[in-house]
């Protein structure tokens, strides 16, 4: 999992004391989400004014979400459907990430990739210039278990993405499964393996975790995971922005994928507890990941700075 | 999270030694009072019986040998199968039968599962049948294919808090909402066991090809929820004590005989039995001597109806 920060730091609560010495540290707030701006399509309050007061102050908003449902092209749309300016440059997607890994791995644009997951996968790989099969149209597709029906399945397919999707079905299990199991160097990626999600603002929800997980189940091989906390969507927030990770503060509500992350590429770390961790959680005995600090959820900054 | 699948470990004496193609078998069969056969691959594939079981079943017989069928394939319950073997032309009695659905059961029953309790199946009609006969009440298993879910503000799926247990295995019908109920029921029901007929990768539903097993919808499960479920199925030696114990049989007495070396032959080897793997089903004979396969059978044959061609030829 990469150098992780000693976990014999205490995490400390984010407080007026310490709140400004953090903040006048850092360049750039990386936030998670699902759980920290939003929770399914409902927005988190407090949030369009604590984003625009870090704007204000010259502070770069970057965000990066483990939520493959969607390209960063659709996140942008959400925030503005929710009146939170933010352009598509300034989001990274676990969608985004699949695709990205695909061309810097030089995949070949000949072969096509078979998508268990939504639409922003399909798009993303789209943009890069890959053909995506599969989607959320096979959500729609039967399996006929008969002596004489052979379940078929493109040869060319040369890698596999799994990400949420709540469609998920025996076809494009099955579909994925064959691909893996019997294309010639078929490559298993997996876009996050987030094991819930606040998909409704009332509940958890199964996250990729889910059907990364079937997947594994049926082929017994571990994926290539491109969403956190694999630092690999670091290297094009860097490209981007040019600013050190030392002066990144990474936003996150889940220990083991935005913590993670945050630690894993070297960013001073802040947990929210608007998502899927609570204090409890955080404080228990069997966690080992610490952040540098916590809070309820990002407007406490605000709130706190005032 | 990351944690391959619960495989028990094999015993160190049989791992050393490389596995001897059969060829004594009246000494294989002499030295043993029980053969247990995997079904898929070993006496049938999909519905086409392999050729030359049903005089190998009636030798064994006639040598007074017991017969016992353990299979982890969940769809079916025991009374199904017993009709399956009848249609191919073998007579199999029910009692000889052992579904990893009926394990399901026979494990709840066997931790005296609180008949005031419910359980969700994540599964198909052989796990209701036996949980049903075993006085269980159950939620969920196919009908809960057709159910849809909406994910939009406002909207929460409720779960039953009676729920003491989730049984997953082989679901043609898996969905997301059944993922959700049974993740909901394992998450916040305080004590909620969370039970696999089996984790098979892969599995011959048809004889033409093979299609992601009990593995899946289990490994679904784990990926959610992130904790490991107690196996019934083979590897899992519960259908060997089980049926040891019912039958009152000594292992050592006992030769498991299957297609599938990280689920049959395990069974085997972990239960202290004799192990015969067949090359009829889903293992190869290089996929036996591959440097990586670790697991190693007594012996191998091609298929079990080689009892009566060895038979004839032995030394």
């Amino acid at each position: 999992m990469g150098d992780q920060k000693s976990t014999t730091n205490p995490c400390h609560h984010l407080s007026p004391t310490n709140v400004r010495d953090l903040f006048d540290s850092l360049d750039a707030f990386v936030f998670d989400c699902d759980g920290v701006i939003w929770k399914g399509d409902t927005l988190i309050d407090g949030v369009p004014q604590t984003l625009e007061m870090l704007r204000s102050k010259g502070k770069k908003l970057v965000f990066v979400t483990n939520n493959s449902m969607k390209s960063r092209r659709q996140y942008a749309q959400k925030f503005q459907s929710l009146g939170i300016p933010v352009t598509e440059e300034e989001i990274f997607s676990s969608s985004f990430a699949a695709a990205m890994y695909l061309k810097v791995n030089k995949f070949p644009p000949e072969k096509k990739v078979y998508v268990i997951g939504g639409e922003g996968i399909l798009e993303e790989l789209k943009l890069a210039g890959f053909t995506g099969i599969g989607g959320p149209e096979d959500g729609k597709k039967n399996v006929q278990l008969k002596a004489n029906t052979l379940f078929e399945h493109d040869k060319s397919v040369g890698a596999v993405v799994v990400g949420l999707d709540p469609h998920i079905n025996y076809y494009k299990l099955q579909y994925g499964t064959l691909c893996i199991r019997e294309n010639p160097g078929c490559i298993f990626i997996a876009t996050n393996r987030d094991a819930t999600g606040n998909m409704t603002d009332l509940q958890e929800w199964p996250g990729a975790g889910c059907m990364v997980a079937a997947v594994c189940g049926s082929t017994d091989k571990e994926p290539i995971v491109v969403g956190k906390p694999s630092t690999f969507l670091m290297d094009f927030l860097q490209k981007k922005y040019n600013i050190p990770t030392s002066k990144m503060c990474m936003v996150g509500d889940r220990l083991d994928t935005d913590i993670l992350f945050g630690q894993n590429a070297g960013c001073t770390t802040l947990l929210v507890l608007s998502g899927v961790t609570s204090q409890s959680t955080l404080q228990d005995p069997s966690n080992h990941i610490q952040p540098d600090y916590y809070t309820n959820q990002i407007s406490d900054i605000l709130d706190l700075m005032t | 999270m990351d944690k391959k699948k619960n495989s028990v470990v094999t015993s160190a004496a049989a791992a050393s030694v490389a596995a001897q193609p059969l060829e004594n078998a009246d000494a294989l069969i002499d030295s043993v009072e029980t053969f247990i056969f995997d079904c898929d691959g070993v006496i049938w594939k999909g519905d086409s019986l392999i050729e030359g079981v049903p005089e190998t079943l009636e030798l064994l017989r006639a040598k007074g040998k017991r017969l016992v069928f353990v299979t982890n394939n969940s769809t079916k319950s025991r009374k199904q199968y017993g009709k399956k073997f009848e249609t191919l032309g073998l007579s199999v009695n029910e009692e000889e039968i052992f579904a990893s659905s009926f394990a399901a059961a026979a494990y709840l029953q066997s931790i005296d599962f609180p008949k005031d309790k419910k359980i969700y199946v994540i599964g198909e009609e052989g796990i209701l049948i036996e949980l049903e006969l075993a006085g269980f009440s159950y939620l969920g298993g196919p009908e809960d294919g057709g159910k849809k879910i909406e994910l939009k503000p406002g909207y929460l799926m409720e779960h039953d808090k009676d729920v003491g247990a989730v049984v997953v295995g082989f679901d043609r019908y898996f969905n997301y909402y059944k993922v959700q109920y049974g993740t909901l029921c394992v998450r916040e029901n305080p004590g909620c066991l969370f039970l696999a007929t089996n984790r098979d990768a892969v599995t011959h539903l048809t004889d033409a090809q093979e299609w992601a097993g009990g593995g899946s919808m289990v490994g679904a499960l784990v990926g959610s929820t992130q904790r490991e479920p107690l196996v019934v199925g083979k590897p899992s030696t519960f259908m060997m004590d089980y049926l040891a114990n019912k039958f009152g049989i000594t292992k050592s007495q006992i030769c498991m005989v299957g297609d599938r070396l990280d689920t049959d032959i395990l069974f085997g080897q972990n239960g202290g039995c004799k192990t015969l793997l067949v090359l009829s089903g889903v293992t190869s004979l290089s996929m036996l001597q591959n440097p990586n396969n670790s697991i190693q059978p007594d012996f191998y044959t091609n298929k079990i109806s080689d009892f009566l061609s060895l038979k004839a030829a032995n030394v």
